[in-house]
């Protein structure tokens, strides 16, 4: 309980494929060991951008609030869709905002950029710092675990159904050594086309 | 309450002998470093990175801590390398007295159950060591113990110890026991049947496990030692793992 | 013997001029007062089997217990003070169960009965600064009868702290004369049954009084059910059993 990014657990992963993105999350919300909700997703849409926010509930939620708002006032000003790298930043701007009272969470961005079609995925600490990975990014209570997996089974130059697989598989065998996670997830694969979102069947325990 | 709420306002300005200082020797530290132990049909290996580590200090390049204790069981005390060095030792010496006062070899499941008591013996000062056993059972398959700090254990397929488990363990859930996979043959409508691994099959997700740990984790590197257990006795083999 | 009594007969820890403890050598007399008691080793298993004294018609049989368990897969027959084998039972026992802890595996038979004959010695001090736990040495030997991983076994453990294995092994005043039967009879293809029939047999032989099924017990070592005395059923048919094979023999004599 001393540590509020681990009170409601979680986990979240993106990684980069050939020319598409994937990005996932489990869908537990709990209060330290008592499961509380098996429906919170952690992953968040503006335009053609996905957000995986892992962390305090209640500051998920909030933060997801607040990108939802300044998405929409960036689209009525410019007049087009944020692009991954400008809503990077503007994750990074809003979390150090609260240099020293900080939102508890974990975010990761996963997207493809408009204009050069460029897969795209980073992931922050709770004040801003940005990690550009070309490879994959993992964030929750889970991300040891996630770590392990994804610096195991991914390689680069994945085509979408593989990257499907691998992600799915780093997820879900993340998921089962971690009690805070798990109780479902969902994984989101985006090409310049389109998205396509699974629903995963895991263990409920 | 903290100290200086509970002190008077003059104690705070007063001298510092006046201001009792406790001073606590520390008996443990932790020397980094992870194993891995995976049983197959007909061998068992347990392998360790070679690095020793206190802090951000790297004490050690090659320092082995998987040991052959004799009766074709291997060990591995992964933690506090001190204690680790002696419940290493002492199970040995153990051993040797098993057969002075039996006159037979050591069975596995005897030797987990031998580790059990020399770690609860420990109870109320524990050696600071996640261990594993690995061996041959007595129909000659692969078999793995691994034990909590005071003794606690368990037979398994396979388990990771020390600095990178978690980082290792979900992966042999996934390679190992095939856990979240499907049968292709049943068009994905069964699990994932358990079958065996291969040695070499084996050999190699042990390297990439370790690979892998060392990547993302800082007191794992420098080297991979390999303790293969097959009826024919105990192999070793070493490769390299990154030094940064 | 009692006629050569000299200085150094009490002191358990002197050795004779002539290189002799005497109070174990005693010891080894008091055995042979006891109850004879018999131990047959087959293939198949081992029985022992031991006669009891019934002194009075008004003496419970049942109450005279000269065969115990140790464990699931050991047991023992007695003979000499018989009071003196609750000590090294639960010395037996003790180990037996420790071991079982300490390795989850069942001890050996031999293990069993090096513990005891370890035991047997502690009226002295012990090599190692083992204290000095009785003032003399043992009056009962045991016929210490077990299955292990090298298949069933009889061992005989004396108060001099020896122990040896056997076949089959007669302890007690009637040891001699059954000793010499058990000579005659045994051979390694013995079944169980004919093991039975045989240490009833020879009991019968040494016996005072005429055995019965009140007056004798038996009991059993095997791989399926471990350590298991007889009934008193069971020891009704298999007296009736012998009788049978007695009249059988007498008969084919007469012919």
């Amino acid at each position: 309980m001393s540590n509020p990014q681990e009170i409601n657990g979680g986990a979240a992963v993106a990684m980069v494929g050939k020319d598409c993105v994937a990005i996932a999350c489990d869908l537990r919300m709990g209060s330290s060991a008592l499961g509380v909700s098996n429906d919170f997703e952690k992953i968040f849409n503006y335009g053609n951008v996905y957000l995986g926010l892992t962390g305090l509930a209640t500051d998920v939620l909030t933060l997801s609030d607040v990108f939802k708002f300044k998405t929409n006032l960036y689209k009525m000003r410019e007049e087009r869709a944020i692009e991954p790298q400008t809503f990077a930043n503007l994750v990074s701007s809003t979390l150090y905002e609260k240099r020293f009272g900080p939102y508890f969470v974990g975010p990761i961005v996963a997207g493809i950029n408009s204009v050069d079609n460029k897969p795209f995925i980073c992931g922050f600490d709770l004040i801003g710092c940005i990690d550009f990975a070309k490879d994959f990014i993992v964030s929750g209570t889970a991300s040891d675990q996630l770590y392990g997996m994804c610096e195991s089974l991914w390689e680069p130059g994945l085509e979408a159904d593989d990257l499907f697989e691998t992600i799915s598989q780093a997820l879900l065998n993340g998921l089962d050594r971690d009690a805070l996670s798990g109780w479902g997830a969902v994984v989101y694969i985006i090409t310049k086309e389109k998205v396509v979102k699974r629903l995963l069947k895991t263990r409920q325990d | 309450m903290s100290l200086q709420e509970a002190l008077p306002d003059s104690a705070l300005h007063s001298t510092a002998s006046s201001v009792p200082i406790e001073h606590r020797f520390n008996p443990y530290s932790d020397n980094g470093g992870t194993i891995l132990g995976i049983a197959g049909k007909d061998f068992a290996v347990l392998a360790g990175d070679t690095r020793n580590t206190t802090g951000y200090s790297i004490n050690s390049r090659y320092e082995p801590k998987v040991f052959h204790v004799g009766d074709n069981v291997v060990v591995s005390a992964n933690g506090f390398a001190a204690d680790g060095n002696v419940l290493v030792k002492r199970l040995g010496q153990q051993i040797q007295w098993y057969h002075y006062n039996h006159n037979k070899e050591l069975k596995l499941s005897s030797c987990a159950r031998l580790v059990q008591h020399m770690l609860y013996g420990k109870r109320f000062f524990p050696y600071y060591v996640h261990t594993i056993l690995a061996g041959l059972d007595e129909d000659g398959k692969g078999a793995i113990y691994s034990f909590d700090p005071v003794g606690s254990y368990e037979r398994e397929q396979c388990r990771a110890g020390g600095a990178a488990a978690s980082l290792i363990m979900p992966f042999l859930d996934n390679q190992v026991n095939f856990k979240n996979q499907m049968d292709p043959a049943t068009n994905g409508t069964e699990p994932h049947p358990i079958t065996y691994l291969s040695l070499e099959e084996v050999l190699q997700l042990v390297k990439d496990a370790f690979s892998s740990a060392t990547e993302r984790h800082i007191q794992v590197g420098d080297g991979l030692e390999i303790l293969i257990v097959t009826k024919d006795g105990v192999r070793t083999e070493y490769s390299p793992l990154k030094r940064d | 013997m009692f006629l050569t009594r000299s200085e150094y007969d009490r002191g358990v820890n002197t050795f004779s001029p002539e290189g002799r403890l005497f109070q174990v050598e005693y010891s080894l007399e008091a055995i042979k007062l006891g109850s004879t008691a018999i131990g047959v080793q087959t293939s198949e298993g081992v029985i022992l089997g031991v006669e009891k004294r019934v002194t009075s018609s008004l003496l419970e049989a049942s109450s005279i217990e000269k065969i115990i368990e140790i464990d699931r897969h050991v047991g023992c027959a007695m003979s000499g003070l018989t009071a003196d084998a609750r000590t090294m039972i639960d010395h037996a026992r003790v180990e037996s169960v420790n071991h079982d802890l300490y390795f989850d595996e069942p001890i050996k038979v031999e293990s069993v009965t090096q513990a005891v004959c370890d035991l047997a010695l502690r009226f002295g001090e012990g090599a190692s600064g083992e204290k000095r736990i009785m003032s003399r040495p043992f009056g009962v030997a045991l016929l210490i009868a077990g299955i292990d991983e090298n298949g069933p076994q009889l061992y005989h453990a004396e108060p001099s702290g020896t122990f040896y294995r056997y076949d089959a092994k007669a302890i007690g005043s009637g040891s001699e004369g059954a000793q010499a039967e058990l000579q005659n009879e045994y051979h390694k293809s013995l079944t169980l049954k004919e093991a039975e029939l045989l240490v009833l047999k020879t009991l019968k032989q040494v016996m005072e009084e005429k055995l019965d099924s009140k007056n004798v017990q038996l009991a059993s070592v095997t791989a399926d059910k471990g350590f298991r005395i007889f009934s008193e059923d069971e020891m009704k048919v298999l007296v009736d059993d012998l009788e049978a094979s007695m009249v059988d023999e007498e008969m084919e004599l007469q012919q």
